[in-house]
């Protein structure tokens, strides 16, 4: 197949060639390997790659990717970085209004009508910067002669690769990670993997969240070998039985096997303590699943003591010897909606939350571990029982890392759109996207699909979110219904769906505001309501402004349909850099680095401060957090 | 009873200020400045120029979003200009002729009295313009009782802020009060933990846009401790203190190095020049912080600030 630079202009082209998203398991080959955490099946392709930078697609180095391209000019950097971060792309923070707002005129392809595709939106767009990334590898002893597939785990906008000079795929969706398979291009000794980068494409009418705008590799990549069999996807559901104390389990494995190879798969539940609850083995098979296991006197998760089984798969070949280790860890627990309140083992959830962007002041949206962990320490330290991903998926660590913390998930797909839609503060959706356009349903669905599918073993999801600010049409619609139709084990949340009550019930099990006047929010409750109610925004924490918490508290004490919200925001989003000056480090904001037009300090809303220290107001938030700790 | 001048206050009839004075204190009142010009106990100055009434606030970004400075912002200019139109002086509570030459002839240099009281009156700038008072109350150890009275106008927009603005000549090493943890707020100190806190120098809090902070609510006593002079024979650097303590109410203070003024115009917090002062600033009244959004939504009802009402309040910088 032939890449098309047409195809960042078109919102029907979002991946090719990119493998179907599976559930985010680990698999190792040993159980030494599985202590250590080291799976010896993956191996990483972080660190110095070639680059080279060029300021619209036309000066990009056409055919960059091939063995014989004299690249004697190229650059390095980072992998995983952002192009602007490494100094070649400007900084740029805005809220609501497109990046290229003052620069450029656009309008989002089919919004206007048919005949309006936006031929060269993109793909010719002056502010489209590219990226040319290159690595050479070598193929490590373990991942020889087997399937070997690439995982980027997040690429902003839009990306193509090749691999020795062939064409593999393309994608979208920044957040997601995007998978390849790379096995028919591989070479025995050096490999060249080529990667070209867009800043922009049909994805950033949907990617307009409040935030500086990256482009680049800004998570990991990584070279992944799968073994002769192999757990390619796997669904646990750790429900309760309506006792709410017998556990019932349910185990849907997809396995892919090299020439039909046959062998057994073991399948083992201990509890905390190591003791085995449950032990079968099944012969490998391209299916396998476990249906409705029960489990009498399950010890529950929650909150207050988010309590994990270990699932442990393990594969065997015909002579009995491990081909791989798959471990999950997961608990028991119970979503629903029970006379129109939200229950999570049979009591109502109250949600003392914030919406998180990933962020670290010297990095972006590049963070690391240590910075997850010391998130959920403030979490802990501060009565913060409940996350909103805003507004996209995070790295896959945090959601194991809320599972263990007992953190309850609003796992949001990426997706925001307000410049379609909010013009200037006020309701003016004549451009909307996705809204009812089918050509970007299924650019919409697929975010979906992507965040269900591999985060869906995830206790501690308990609302999938389909993204934040794009209005309401069919599109959002069938986001919902996607979920609906693949998890009855979870909610749906939506906002925007308040912004055009015609779809109220087609789209979200809650009635979610976001910044809803306390006394507004009794309005709707004292009025026969048709669903709980939640805030996925409230609090705007910019600068010195959290105060009068008492007034949503109080809420909570009256209105059982009130089940609380997230405060807008966890941390400020600014950028440490060398004052010019006083050569004292310092933080910086939009508008600081020429870019305009911009939304300035309202980059600013956190209970943190950018450099993770805490506003003064978090002890407000602790001490009302403080008060329904559930 | 014998007339023991250690438990009475020594009264300085000058020509351009009132001096008092007693063991271990010197206080000066200008008639010129139109306020407390020098505050001394142990020798060591606590004013760098006369303290006055205070009306605004930096503004917050909800402040800025909700559209509070643009209706408030007659405040500012009166803060920055307030102007001082009247002073009295009273003797053991009898108002006493204002003692300016040739007034003053009649007193000697061996005046002695109770307590004395001088009291400022300040004319706002605003349309239509009101009156704030500022009167002093000085006994024989030193302690100075500090009355603040602010005479309610209709028509007046909101107050961000009711206080008493004391800039000293050196930054703070530190201030120890007792009060609540943190940085509160009327609409925000739930959360506050009631206990005695040092807090060392005069941190800012770092705002991306620097903007009010540092507010410390239903305080007991703040006690501002420095360790250097303005004065060119003083080369000690041991510490010394001045204690404000609540009268009938407890109080809320900030202490900060900067004045309203210097932080709203700064946009970044490295924008602030070197501290160099003390601003002590306690308030009678404070404004809430809280929004329900940073772009219109107002502060709750009941934390705003009317200026069509009086306000009155009240504290004591403990003698020496």
């Amino acid at each position: 197949m032939k890449p098309e630079l047409s195809w960042l202009d078109d919102p029907e082209t979002f991946r090719v060639n990119q493998l179907p998203v599976h559930s985010d398991h680990h698999f190792y080959q040993s159980e030494t390997d599985l202590n250590a955490g080291q799976s010896q099946f993956a191996q990483s392709l972080d660190g110095t790659w070639q680059f080279k930078f060029a300021k619209q697609p036309k000066e990009r180095p056409i055919g960059f990717y091939a063995p014989d391209y004299d690249r004697s000019d190229f650059d390095t950097i980072t992998v995983p970085e952002h192009i602007e971060i490494a100094g070649y792309g400007r900084l740029k923070y805005i809220n609501t209004t497109y990046p290229w707002e003052g620069k450029d005129y656009r309008r989002p392809a089919y919004a206007l009508g048919k005949d309006q595709k936006g031929e060269g939106m993109f793909s010719n767009g002056e502010d489209n910067y590219v990226g040319a990334y290159l690595k050479t590898f070598e193929l490590n002893p373990k991942l020889r002669n087997k399937r070997v597939v690439v995982q980027f785990d997040g690429v902003e906008q839009a990306m193509y690769l090749w691999l020795n000079g062939q064409f593999v795929g393309y994608a979208e969706d920044s957040f997601s990670q995007s998978e390849f398979d790379l096995t028919p291009y591989l070479k025995d000794g050096e490999n060249l993997i080529a990667v070209e980068v867009f800043k922009r494409s049909t994805a950033a009418f949907i990617e307009d969240q409040d935030m500086f705008r990256f482009s680049g590799i800004f998570r990991s990549v990584r070279l992944v070998g799968e073994p002769a069999i192999h757990v390619q996807d796997m669904r646990i559901i750790g429900n309760l039985a309506d006792d709410y104390t017998t556990g019932d389990f349910s185990l849907k494995l997809k396995l892919n096997r090299q020439s039909n190879a046959k062998g057994s798969v073991q399948i083992g539940i201990t509890d905390d303590d190591g003791q085995s609850l449950f032990d079968t083995q099944k012969p490998v098979n391209d299916d396998i699943e476990i249906n409705h296991q029960t489990f009498p006197n399950v010890h529950l998760w929650q909150h207050t003591d988010p309590y994990l089984y270990q699932l442990k798969i393990t594969v065997l070949d015909e002579q009995g010897q491990v081909v791989e280790i798959v471990p999950y860890q997961f608990g028991f627990r119970r979503v629903e909606m029970k006379n129109k309140i939200m229950l999570l083992n049979g009591k109502r959830i109250i949600l003392n939350g914030v919406n998180r962007h990933e962020w670290n002041a010297k990095s972006g949206r590049v963070i690391s571990v240590a910075d997850m962990k010391q998130d959920l320490k403030t979490f802990e330290e501060n009565n913060i029982n409940a996350v909103r991903t805003c507004h996209y998926p995070d790295r896959d660590e945090w959601y194991y890392l809320c599972d263990q913390a007992g953190v309850y998930m609003m796992a949001e797909n990426n997706l925001e759109s307000h410049g379609t839609w909010q013009k200037m503060g006020a309701v003016e959706p004549s451009y909307n996207v996705p809204g009812s356009l089918p050509e970007w349903r299924e650019a919409v669905v697929d975010r979906a699909r992507s965040n269900f599918e591999r985060f869906k073993n995830h206790t501690a999801i308990l609302f999938w979110s389909l993204g934040n600010e794009a209005y309401a049409g069919d599109d959002i619609a069938a986001m919902n219904a996607f979920y609906k139709d693949h998890d009855n084990t979870r909610l749906v949340h939506y906002e925007g769906v308040c912004r055009n009550r015609v779809y109220e019930d087609r789209i979200s099990d809650m009635e979610s505001m976001m910044y809803d006047p306390p006394k507004e929010i009794a309005k709707y409750l004292d009025n026969d309501p048709k669903k709980p109610f939640v805030d996925c925004e409230f609090m705007h924490d910019m600068g010195n402004s959290l105060g009068g918490m008492s007034s949503y508290n109080d809420l909570i004490d009256k209105y059982p349909m009130y089940q609380g919200g997230f405060i807008w925001d966890f941390i400020d989003q600014a950028i440490e850099v060398k004052d010019e000056v006083t050569g004292q480090p310092v933080l910086r904001y939009g508008g600081d680095f020429d870019d305009r037009h911009s939304d300035y300090e309202f980059s600013g809303d956190g209970l943190l401060f950018a450099d993770r220290t805490p506003k003064p107001a978090l002890q407000e938030v602790k001490y009302y957090y403080g008060k329904h700790i559930n | 009873m014998a007339n023991t001048s250690t438990k009475q206050v020594q009264i300085i009839y000058g020509d351009a200020t009132l001096g008092l004075r007693g063991n271990g204190f010197g206080y000066i009142f200008s008639y010129e400045r139109g306020g407390m010009e020098s505050l001394v106990q142990h020798g060591k100055e606590w004013l760098y120029r006369v303290p006055k009434p205070t009306f605004w606030r930096a503004t917050t970004d909800n402040d800025r979003g909700n559209g509070f400075s643009v209706k408030s912002a007659t405040w500012l200019g009166t803060d920055m200009f307030l102007k001082c139109t009247d002073i009295a002086v009273a003797v053991n509570d009898k108002p006493i002729a204002l003692p300016i030459s040739p007034e003053n002839n009649k007193y000697s240099d061996h005046e002695f009295a109770d307590h004395v009281t001088i009291t400022f009156t300040y004319e706002t700038l605003t349309t239509p313009a009101t009156t704030v008072t500022a009167a002093y109350t000085v006994n024989g150890k030193g302690d100075i009782q500090v009355n603040v009275d602010y005479h309610g106008k209709a028509g007046l927009p909101e107050l961000p802020a009711l206080g008493l603005r004391f800039v000293m000549p050196t930054p703070a090493v530190c201030f120890r009060y007792d009060g609540l943890s943190g940085e509160t707020y009327p609409d925000r100190m739930a959360g506050g933990v009631k206990g005695t806190y040092t807090v060392d120098g005069m941190p800012v809090t770092k705002y991306l846009v620097p903007q009010e902070c540092g507010m410390h609510m239903q305080s007991k006593q703040v006690t501002v401790t420095r360790n250097r002079t303005q004065d060119n024979t003083d080369h000690s650097s041991h510490v010394f203190n001045l204690t404000f303590a609540q009268n009938d109410r407890p109080f809320a203070f900030s202490c900060l190095p900067y004045t309203a003024e210097e932080i709203e115009n700064a946009t970044h917090i490295e924008e602030l020049p070197a501290p160099r002062r003390t601003v002590l600033t306690v308030f009678g009244a404070v404004r809430g912080v809280g929004g329900i959004d940073s772009w219109g939504a107002d502060v709750e009802q009941q934390y705003h600030i009317s200026a069509e009402q009086d306000h009155s309040f009240s504290f004591v910088i403990q003698g020496a």
